[in-house]
């Protein structure tokens, strides 16, 4: 950044004494760079930055992960408070139960899956996914009794917009190919242990157990992963192309949810 | 494999232990390759084989005071320190002696029926004062019975082959029930002061602790469907004609008068050689489907009911409803409020009373229909459909294909069970553990038969 070419110094027009011999002391108004401005005298301009980051993404998952770069940190406050889902592949592997439910962790147990089957799985999803639509209505603070309630929940609408426990706002099954499987997960206020736990669960509900191998995240509110810069394109040209494409994204939404 | 029965495990897991602060002088920790052995030799554990069959629950909730949800400790708490409990909000799972293929809430009694060969099909629960559970031998008193019967118990219905007879199907009303046989025709027993159970009124009959169980076969074709509403029974056989006896002040009995009758009598008016495919009532007010997907209604419409057709409050004909809403497969009477499911899936309600589209529709004549989205469809699920509806006096229940069941209306006592004792505005999902199969409503209580997950 303090390579490129910063702004041009100021300019100030000063009476200095005019070149030539002695003889006439007449003073030449001239236009000189202001000493104050030199790159010596002031420095470099950029020493530090200051960057936030947006949702945590713990050590063992991966995926989208925002940082917000000087005034955009102020935009992720406001990101933040709009609540949006974000979403996940979470990859599991049944037959097995470990004390931190990843594949990585302390054997517990071993089970046998062989009783299980992809219907199976969608109707234990489905019962989660009712279970969580009545947490998101519960902790969305809106009376049930009035007219509104009803008119946002037609639409879909109804979300929490305080603190909450984590919710599942959507599941689905994008592969089965015993023992492994593979889940869409869209969810409010969560942590990627609280998924690994989720995974875990759904082991327990088909009576067999089951562990975590993959949590990524894919879209956190409205950055998805064809915004999100890889590891090969983490520089500065890619970083200030992506801040310029998202802006446009950012600031609707923000106008939508906020007001 | 070793086998093992599934229980739930008792400490949620929690994460990664804490080291030890003690120095450990014990070996180093494993490599991953001793990890790796220690994991293929350890026993793999079997909760459930690939046969496994999902298994048959009854789920109960509501008002337990009256002993008609068939679990004694609500009432009579069997340890000191417990305190009786009057409501029970949330689903509770009730056990039965056998699989529960049909279930009937009254007036603060239960029956349930069992599909089965067995000598005991038919076991009731609940409230006895006018023997509608049947004669139940108190044990302390041989001579008396009980008025207040606190669990399942037995009904011994006077068959002919009781071997070989199957019980299809129960119905209850204020203070009357039906057995719904298929070799032997209908039984009927409880109180018959308007004549609902289909036998001669006895002036000054004494109808607590009585023996008496009446058989109804007397009809044009075999019976198929059995319904009760208040004071009065509705029969359907199976060339779709309707029967109705009992009280008739409002028109219920849809026979062309407002008198009580006490002999099954053959309906006509607009249903007259119709195919009537399905027939429903919990009121005054009867509604009825035929095949072709045309609703006719009849009995009480004091609360705009069969506003559409007609301006008075009691209609004892069977009127044709023409609304334009599609085919309807099936339709449910409440007390106020009525409910229909048509053939695309979408669920129309009318009449008075909390009708499921937020407090400010009480209200009206026509069809008002429920948006599907908050039955569950929405994007990830686009194929969520409702695929039965009942009613309640003042509830109305909706059952999904995905086995889910949302309920909404008056919290009577806790009849919803939602949780909560408030009034529900808009279809809220009840938490059942289980996949919902069929749901029965009374009016403070509910039963529901579930099927579990796996």
């Amino acid at each position: 950044l303090n390579a490129l070419p910063g702004r041009a110094p100021r300019q100030r027009i000063r009476f200095l004494p005019a070149p030539g011999g002695g003889g006439a002391v007449g003073l030449v108004p001239t236009r000189v760079p202001v000493l104050a401005d030199h790159p010596l005298v002031r420095g470099p301009r950029f020493r530090k930055l200051k960057i936030g980051a947006g949702h945590r993404l713990d050590v063992k998952a991966s995926g989208v992960f925002v940082l917000g770069i000087g005034h955009g940190n102020k935009l992720l406050t406001d990101l933040y408070n709009c609540h949006l889902t974000k979403v996940y592949t979470v990859g599991g592997l049944f037959g097995k139960a470990t004390d931190d439910f990843s594949d990585t962790g302390k054997l517990i147990e071993k089970t046998t899956f062989d009783h299980i089957t992809r219907e199976k799985l969608e109707r234990i999803l489905a019962v989660v996914q009712g279970a969580n639509q009545k947490a998101l209505l519960l902790y969305s603070n809106i009376d049930m009794k009035t007219q509104e309630a009803y008119e946002l929940a037609v639409k879909g609408l109804i979300r929490p917009m305080g603190k909450s426990p984590p919710i599942i706002t959507a599941v689905r099954c994008l592969q089965f190919a015993l023992p492994e499987f593979q889940l869409e997960i869209h969810c409010l206020h969560e942590t990627q242990q609280y998924l690994r736990k989720m995974v875990h669960e759904i082991g327990l509900e088909l009576k067999s157990s089951a562990v975590c191998t993959q949590v990524r995240r894919i879209r956190d509110g409205v950055f998805t992963v064809d915004d999100a810069l890889p590891r090969t394109q983490w520089n500065l040209q890619s970083i200030q192309e992506a801040i310029q494409n998202c802006q446009l994204k950012v600031e609707t939404e923000l106008e939508k949810t906020l007001g | 494999v070793v086998r093992r029965p599934w229980r739930r495990p008792e400490a949620a897991m929690a994460g990664p232990a804490r080291p030890l602060l003690r120095r450990a002088l014990a070996a180093a920790p494993p490599s991953t390759r001793q990890l790796r052995e220690a994991e293929e030799a350890a026993p793999v554990f079997q909760y459930a084989g690939k046969a496994a069959r999902r298994k048959d629950r009854v789920f109960v909730w509501g008002f337990s005071f009256s002993g008609a949800l068939g679990v004694p400790s609500f009432v009579r708490p069997d340890a000191g320190w417990k305190n009786p409990r009057r409501v029970q909000t949330t689903p509770y799972r009730l056990e039965t002696e056998g699989k529960i293929s049909s279930a009937a809430c009254g007036y603060g009694f239960t029956l349930l029926a069992s599909n089965t060969r067995d000598i005991t099909k038919v076991w009731g629960m609940g409230l006895n004062k006018d023997s509608q559970l049947g004669f139940q031998r108190s044990r302390r008193d041989q001579t008396k019975g009980y008025e207040y019967v606190l669990e399942p118990s037995p009904i011994p219905l006077p068959l002919e082959k009781p071997q070989q007879t199957r019980v299809l199907q129960v119905s209850c009303g204020r203070a009357h029930s039906l057995v719904l046989t298929d070799s032997e025709g209908v039984f009927t027993m409880g109180n018959n002061s308007y004549g609902q159970c289909g036998r001669k009124v006895v002036e000054d009959e004494i109808y607590s602790e009585s023996h008496l169980i009446h058989q109804l076969k007397e009809f044009d074709s075999r019976v198929v469907q059995v319904v009760c509403g208040q004071d009065h029974s509705l029969f359907r056989t199976k060339k779709g004609t309707v029967y109705a006896c009992g009280w008739g002040a409002d028109g219920q009995t849809g026979l062309g008068h407002y008198n009580i009758t006490s002999v099954p009598t053959k309906l006509h008016g607009d249903i007259a050689g119709v195919n009537i495919v399905q027939v429903s009532s919990c009121g005054d007010c009867c509604l009825a489907v035929s095949d072709e997907g045309d609703v006719f209604g009849w009995g009480n419409s004091e609360y705009l009911q069969l506003a559409s057709v007609t301006e008075s409050t009691q209609v004892n004909v069977p009127r044709h409803l023409p609304f334009k809403i599609g085919k309807i497969k099936e339709a449910a009477c409440g007390g106020t409020g009525n409910i229909v499911l048509t053939e695309e899936g979408n669920v129309f309600v009318w009449g008075y009373g909390i009708l499921g589209k937020g407090p400010n529709l009480i209200e009206t004549a026509e069809p008002e229909m429920i948006p599907a989205s908050l039955f569950g469809q929405s994007d990830f699920s686009p194929d969520t459909r409702v695929a039965r509806v009942r009613c309640g006096l003042s509830q109305f229940a909706a059952l999904t294909n995905k086995g889910e069941l949302f309920v909404w209306g008056k919290n009577l006592r806790g009849c919803l069970g939602t949780g909560r004792m408030e009034d529900q505005y808009f279809p809220w999902r009840v938490t059942v553990p289980g996949e919902v199969v069929d749901v029965a409503c009374g009016v403070d209580h509910m039963v529901s038969m579930v099927r579990s997950f796996i």
